[in-house]
């Protein structure tokens, strides 16, 4: 795929040219600032990009509205947001409606480096990529509440986990070993449990569950 | 002594500039006072007449006012430049027209001391030039020499009496000023309380401030460096074995080296450990040690100073050092630290371009850490160099 990197740590952008032209990717662009970036993404669009969150000058947020603003102009591309900690409000942000290739992960997560290259190849293909812990802090607000969610059993709510990251009906089989069949048929009992409609496409499954959850 | 601290002393100094002074001073007062008199019972005519036409209106008037508050000022303009005296003063008109009431006699009582020293000096003087020179002797007594050694006594008593009556004057003079026009006792509580409330405010903010830096020194180092180092070994496992991974490997050893490098960085700037236990001149010497700029320093303080203290010096010197090798562009840096039982001063110099805004973040942390100790901060750095930081520290 082709790839484009904004990240400050300049230690961590030389890390994730290698790991990515080692897996075979090719990186057009590693940019240490949001500005940067988008001016990058002008100039050619490529099918993902990665980007962290805290950049200068502020470090605060000029990861997040770069990753807002790429969406906004150029829907094709893929956008995988790296985040120092959980914000749901960012989460909330990147989940618009019936919109694919969006990735939301911590940023130590890239240590993981088979999690973060499989969350780039969904997201690069269009799908999306949650981060575990992010659906875990959404999943655990919403249990302490008594709503639909606390009705769920806990393998469901296993699922729904494995789910809300993003992962196929076949992937979330191999992830908690079970069949597929199983896994329709829980994925249907949390719909009706949650009152959503039957969608197909896992990444839109994603985003109306995690829609829900942020809500 | 390489810094010294001056002692602010209420009054004039010694030596004949500062009595030339104070006489001058003393004079200009007595004059000052015969035309204030003559202004206070106009004043007293007007204020009279305004009382007795205001229909009930109980206010002094406009001119008496303004004219009271004018003749304060001049007269503390004229403590100030001649007596020495310096203090803050918050008045309205009724307190300036007290102080004119009140001052006016002290005034006048200088000036009649003056003219007797002056009487004094003038009869001496005819006295000799009659005895020595023109032979034209006073009341037709020779000056057999006990008569001149009686005069003479009788002469240095009443200078001496002239004398203290002049520095009593003075004394009356400031006196009268600090108590008139100076703030009243509840009006000092006030003023230390709100200042207690600013500087409370500000260590609650320079706290957060050295938070959120320690925050930014974690997540910009040492995070960063393990999650290369996390891909680093990620890498090395993909690679399967050989060659590659073994080389992978290497420099993921490397990188947790580094990063645990910086882990004792940033340990050391959120607190020098050193600091507890040696105490501030081993702490200071590791400042110097660890810079990336030659620091000299030169440390004069006798026993140990208080824990509060010392740690405040330590950050003023550590911040100083940091901003002078980061954007002065000095070649060196002079680190003076000399004390007393009771103030530590903390002088430090670079011979870099100067220009540091002591508003800067790191700056105003460190102005306001002293404050909270009541301790004086001053940053004097023109365009061009050299940049002088200096703080004074009260002990206990």
């Amino acid at each position: 795929m082709r790839v484009m990197l904004a990240e400050d740590s300049t230690l961590l952008r030389e890390g994730l040219v290698r790991l990515l032209a080692e897996e075979g990717h090719r990186v057009e662009a590693a940019v240490g600032d949001g500005d940067a970036l988008i001016a990058a993404v002008a100039a050619g669009p490529p099918d993902v990009v990665v980007v962290d969150v805290r950049m200068p000058p502020s470090h605060t947020d000029e990861g997040l509205r770069a990753a807002l603003e790429i969406r906004r102009r150029w829907p094709g591309v893929g956008v995988l947001v790296l985040s120092q900690y959980v914000e749901k409000r960012y989460a909330a942000e990147l989940i618009t409606a019936d919109t694919a290739g969006v990735g939301y992960l911590l940023k130590d997560r890239v240590a993981q480096v088979d999690e973060f290259l499989d969350a780039l190849e969904r997201v690069g293909a269009g799908g999306a990529a949650f981060d575990p812990e992010v659906v875990r802090r959404l999943l655990a607000a919403h249990g302490a509440q008594g709503d639909p969610l606390a009705r769920l059993t806990p393998r469901e709510r296993d699922v729904l986990d494995t789910m809300a990251q993003g992962h196929t009906n076949a992937s979330i089989a191999a992830h908690l070993h079970i069949s597929q069949s199983a896994v329709e048929k829980h994925v249907n009992a949390i719909f009706d449990k949650l009152d959503l409609s039957h969608a197909t496409g896992y990444s839109r499954r994603v985003l109306a569950v995690l829609r829900y959850l942020g809500s | 002594m390489i810094a010294t601290f001056e002692v602010p002393r209420g009054g004039p100094r010694g030596g004949p500039r500062a009595v030339a002074r104070a006489a001058a001073g003393l004079l200009l007062g007595a004059l000052t006072a015969g035309a204030e008199l003559v202004l206070l019972a106009v004043a007293a005519l007007l204020m009279a007449y305004s009382m007795a036409f205001s229909r009930g209106r109980r206010k002094v008037p406009g001119a008496v006012a303004d004219g009271a508050e004018l003749l304060a000022e001049l007269e503390l303009w004229r403590l100030r430049a001649f007596l020495g005296e310096d203090r803050a003063v918050r008045y309205g008109p009724l307190k300036a027209l007290a102080y004119l009431v009140l001052r006016v006699p002290v005034g006048l009582l200088g000036g009649v001391i003056l003219l007797l020293l002056a009487y004094g000096a003038a009869a001496s003087v005819r006295l000799a030039v009659g005895w020595w020179i023109t032979g034209d002797y006073m009341d037709g007594i020779p000056p057999a020499w006990w008569i001149v050694l009686y005069t003479a006594v009788a002469g240095v008593v009443l200078l001496f009496l002239a004398v203290q009556g002049l520095v009593g004057v003075a004394a009356m003079e400031r006196s009268v000023a600090r108590r008139c026009l100076g703030p009243s006792p509840l009006e000092e509580y006030e003023r230390r309380i709100a200042q207690l409330s600013v500087t409370r405010a500000q260590v609650v903010d320079a706290v957060d401030d050295e938070r959120r830096r320690i925050e930014r020194d974690l997540h910009d180092g040492v995070q960063q460096r393990l999650v290369a180092l996390g891909m680093l070994i990620g890498r090395a496992r993909r690679a399967g074995d050989g060659e590659r991974a073994a080389e992978l490997l290497r420099q993921a050893h490397e990188e947790s080296q580094r990063a645990l490098a910086d882990l004792r960085e940033v340990t050391w700037r959120v607190y020098p450990a050193a600091l507890d236990g040696e105490g501030l001149r081993a702490a200071l010497e590791t400042v110097a040690e660890r810079s990336a700029l030659p620091v000299a320093i030169e440390y004069d303080v006798p026993g140990r100073p208080p824990h509060a203290v010392e740690t405040a010096a330590y950050f003023v010197v550590c911040e100083a050092v940091t901003n002078a090798a980061k954007h002065s562009g000095a070649a060196s840096v002079r680190v003076a630290v000399a004390g007393s039982a009771t103030m530590i001063g903390v002088r430090i110099e670079d011979d870099g371009d100067g220009g540091a805004d002591p508003g800067g973040g790191g700056l105003a942390g460190l102005a306001r850490r002293v404050a909270a100790l009541d301790g004086t901060f001053a940053v004097d750095s023109p365009r061009g160099g050299p940049t002088v930081i200096t703080a004074e520290l009260p002990c206990g």
